[in-house]
């Protein structure tokens, strides 16, 4: 019956977010600007920046991280190591896309419920909160993941056309493959939970979408570690910090049903 | 035994007292009528009945459910419309029924949305979107959500609220309908003359219950029954007489018109009415003076005022 109701909540999610152009201009075309403007940087970065930035001891020491993590890099000119080194910041970066559209679409799921007065109807059903949240949040997040996934596709394929195909085999370690397949998926149920979260305790979905946003600064942070030589992700490590974030995930979905007071929200909801 | 048992009901929010110490059942098919102003407590009580939210003292059993315990179970065997219809406008009619029919143990989801949209008239606006229907579609809508998997108890708040004439027409026609099929209801409105058509008794709130019972006995115990008797002409010599009758308490005459209150006003009348043709008096015709649920409604909210003021004096 379980299976049954997540499965119902997603069908329809997925019918009113394909209904809706905003939602759908936003999971189709933001993965594509992300990529396209991440790729523009790193370019302007080489081409013009490589020089400085192989001077600076913080960007030293992230070169060092990275010939240790990467042996084969160490062959090519100074200029390409500082490239590789920002490619290889796009396995994290990839991580803002699902995090952005869950702000955009989750933050929305609960209020857009309360605001219309479907919300006391779906609470007279058995539906056990549980079900109703993993719905929504699976709804949104599958989605993002799908456009994170096409978007690493789209990126690999800019760096080709830019000539870098050369590069793609120091791009493509274990690590960008766990990130892509257990640190993605783990953000993104991650980032629509804390929307569903902030959608059920916020007034309204500005509210709902700070709330959210709490998940961007981890992932930044993450970013800045990696670029400035403080830490350089392995695999095992990226694995580590996958199995972490799953954790995280199953956590709050436990918090998301705690908070989520049925009775406050359909008194305070009118 | 009854299929909605109140007990001791109270809400509490902060301070407010909502509902006050509710106690009512409810038998399995009745259309109980629940009437109040604005903020009794009604759509309160409906949420609380509802399993939508918990009293803050005693306790309420629908279906043989507990309310504040057997949620889950509880939903599986009541409807509820809500005060808004609270439809996915994206959706079509047929999408927003699959998809509340998705959360119950029923076989034949296609089979039993098919039903309730052709019971609702909406067949054949099966796939526009319910964002495109009037006001009355979107409510005919909502109550074959609420029905879609056949609750022994339905719950209405405010069904016809916001309808024009023709679309709360037909909203009331499907809850006769559902009456005759001896589903259980229990109807929160506003309108009085709605309730006394649709109802086999009455409960009237305002915070705590003021009167339940049906609608003829509310009238007998707020109004004596008046006899009207239309004469063909004004004869004094007729007042006297019945005025003097031992069984008559009190006699007015309005022009052609004598409004007599009996001590029994089944037995008494065709007394009444032998005593005023030997009188002399030429009768047209004998009625019975008509009381409205308003006016009996309307009295009881006057005595709950007067007893307000009364304790804050």
């Amino acid at each position: 019956m379980t299976v049954r109701r997540i499965r119902n909540i997603l069908r329809k999610e997925w019918v009113l977010l394909f209904t809706d152009p905003n939602s759908t201009v936003l999971v189709v075309l933001l993965p594509f600007v992300v990529v396209g403007q991440f790729v523009l940087y790193f370019w302007l970065a080489f081409r013009f920046g490589s020089e400085g930035m192989l001077g600076s001891p913080v960007f030293q020491t992230a070169l060092e991280k990275l010939l240790q993590a990467i042996p084969e890099a160490s062959a090519l000119p100074a200029t390409e190591q500082i490239l590789v080194l920002l490619l290889n910041q796009f396995q994290f970066i990839l991580l803002l896309i699902p995090v952005m559209i869950g702000i955009g679409i989750a933050a929305f799921s609960i209020v857009d419920e309360k605001l219309t007065g479907s919300l006391e109807a779906l609470l007279a059903t058995p539906v056990k909160t549980w079900e109703l949240l993993l719905g929504k949040t699976l709804a949104g997040a599958i989605p993002a993941l799908l456009m994170t996934w096409i978007s690493a596709g789209f990126f690999l394929l800019v760096i080709n056309l830019l000539g870098w195909s050369d590069l793609s085999r120091l791009v493509l370690t274990p690590g960008w493959f766990l990130s892509l397949f257990l640190l993605a998926p783990g953000v993104a149920i991650l980032s629509f939970m804390l929307g569903v979260i902030g959608s059920s305790r916020a007034r309204d979905a500005k509210d709902a979408q700070t709330i959210a946003l709490v998940v961007i600064l981890p992932i930044l942070a993450l970013i800045g570690i990696q670029i400035t030589g403080i830490v350089w992700f392995t695999p095992l490590l990226t694995l580590v910090l996958g199995l972490v974030i799953l954790t995280v995930d199953y956590i709050a979905l436990r918090v998301a049903v705690r908070l989520f007071q049925r009775e406050s929200i359909t008194i305070a909801w009118r | 035994m009854a299929i909605i048992e109140a007990s001791g009901l109270t809400r509490l929010f902060g301070e407010v007292l909502a509902v006050d110490d509710l106690t009512m059942s409810v038998e399995p098919g009745e259309v109980l009528g629940f009437l109040g102003p604005n903020g009794a407590g009604k759509t309160t009580t409906i949420r609380m009945l509802a399993g939508i939210i918990a009293p803050t003292r005693g306790q309420a059993i629908v279906a043989g459910y507990r309310t504040d315990q057997d949620v889950e179970k509880l939903h599986e065997v009541i409807g509820m419309l809500t005060e808004t219809p609270g439809l996915y406008d994206r959706l079509s009619a047929r999408r927003n029924l699959e998809y509340f029919a998705g959360f119950y143990a029923i076989d034949d989801v296609p089979g039993r949305v098919e039903k309730y949209l052709r019971l609702m008239e909406l067949w054949d606006r099966r796939e526009d979107r319910a964002g495109t229907f009037s006001k009355g579609m979107k409510q005919r809508l909502a109550l074959a959500r609420a029905l879609i998997h056949e609750p022994k108890v339905l719950f209405l708040d405010e069904p016809t609220s916001g309808l024009d004439p023709e679309a709360a027409s037909e909203v009331r026609q499907l809850i006769l309908r559902l009456r005759d099929e001896g589903c259980t209801i229990f109807l929160s409105t506003h309108n009085l003359s709605e309730a006394e058509m649709l109802c086999n008794r009455i409960a009237v709130i305002h915070t705590r219950l003021l009167a339940l019972d049906t609608a003829e006995s509310l009238r007998r115990r707020f109004f004596r029954r008046k006899v009207m008797v239309e004469l063909q002409s004004h004869d004094p010599n007729v007042v006297a007489v019945v005025r003097k009758l031992p069984f008559v308490q009190t006699a007015d005459e309005q022009g052609t018109r004598l409004s007599v209150d009996l001590i029994d006003s089944e037995h008494n009348r065709p007394e009444l009415v032998r005593a005023i043709v030997e009188a002399g008096g030429k009768v047209i015709t004998v009625s019975e003076e008509q009381y409205t649920l308003e006016q009996v409604y309307l009295r009881l909210m006057n005595e709950e005022k007067a007893s307000d003021s009364q304790a804050h004096s």
